[in-house]
């Protein structure tokens, strides 16, 4: 149970920093990070840079993603900018245009 | 259940700008305007340092800025808040405290709600950040009334609707002249006298 929700039809201009989980069903534009998952959801639009533990994006985002585990892009999702992360996977049907660094 | 209510989590921090058109919980921090149509409640644990515009807004936690609220500002047990509090219904529960001038009635909530009481009032509100001119004894020369406010908001810890209220009746009734403050004066340097 995600602890921070910015619920569809909410629009966060600025900086959201927390430690706990955090979903994102509407609108943030700034800086987010969070030191646990972060989901984006279907219909979500963040524009911003995204730091977290682990990050999973079904809706659009644009920025550039750090993730201490793992970045997930699912079927549906539209990323532009840096991935960057141990593990990234990406669904088939997704979109995505930017760099990924798995730390190779 | 999540789509119609946002949540910002207790060790959330948004600096920024919260607007939309859903209800809104805040048991973090806001250092930030949020303007919202739906309901917002700020949690006992929550902190908000800017104005916070609503349908209804429920304060158990600490706001630094203005509530405004469509219907109702409701300021439960706990609740801190330092700002000017207007709704339509205001709600002050015991433990609650407040700073700062509270207006209810209808239209305060509307954009429009610059009333004559309001103009009035509101100068008596803010007139403990102005110094009081010639604090305790004004001179023979200016019974105004004006200062006599100043002094009572001063020294009034209470809400501001008691001020404004100090104020008016101040006005009415001129402080008592200076002459027989000092008849009493004589009075007692002559029983001093006496002695």
């Amino acid at each position: 149970m995600a602890s921070t929700v910015i619920g569809a039809g909410i629009t966060v201009e600025g900086e959201i920093t927390t430690d706990e989980d955090v979903v994102v069903s509407g609108t943030v534009r700034g800086k987010l990070s969070a030191k646990e998952a972060v989901t984006i959801e279907h219909g979500a639009t963040v524009e911003a840079d995204v730091t977290g533990g682990s990050l999973v994006v079904a809706g659009s985002l644009t920025g550039n993603v750090v993730a201490n585990e793992r970045v997930d892009l699912q079927q549906g999702a539209r990323v532009i900018g840096n991935v960057k992360a141990a593990r990234v996977t990406i669904a088939d049907g997704a979109q995505f245009k930017g760099n990924v660094d798995m730390d190779v | 259940m999540a789509s119609n209510e946002s949540i910002i989590g207790r060790t959330t921090r948004v600096r920024g700008r919260v607007t939309g058109a859903v209800d809104l919980l805040v048991l973090g921090f806001v250092d930030g305007e949020i303007a919202v149509s739906g309901d917002v409640t700020v949690d006992a644990h929550g902190l908000v340092g800017a104005s916070v515009q609503g349908r209804r807004l429920v304060v158990r936690g600490a706001v630094k800025g203005d509530l405004l609220g469509e219907e109702a500002v409701v300021l439960e047990d706990g609740a801190r808040v330092v700002g000017d509090v207007r709704a339509p219904r205001v709600a002050i529960a015991a433990g609650a405290l407040v700073r700062g001038y509270v207006e209810t009635g209808e239209g305060n909530g509307a954009p429009a709600r610059a009333s004559r009481s309001e103009a009035a009032a509101r100068p008596a509100a803010q007139a403990r950040v102005a110094p009081p001119p010639q604090a305790s004894r004004p001179s023979p020369g200016g019974p105004a009334g004006k200062p006599a406010p100043a002094i009572h908001v001063a020294g009034g810890g209470g809400s501001s609707a008691n001020n404004s209220g100090h104020g008016r009746a101040a006005a009415r009734r001129p402080p008592p002249p200076v002459v027989p403050a000092l008849k009493k004066a004589k009075g007692q340097i002559a029983k001093k006298k006496e002695r």
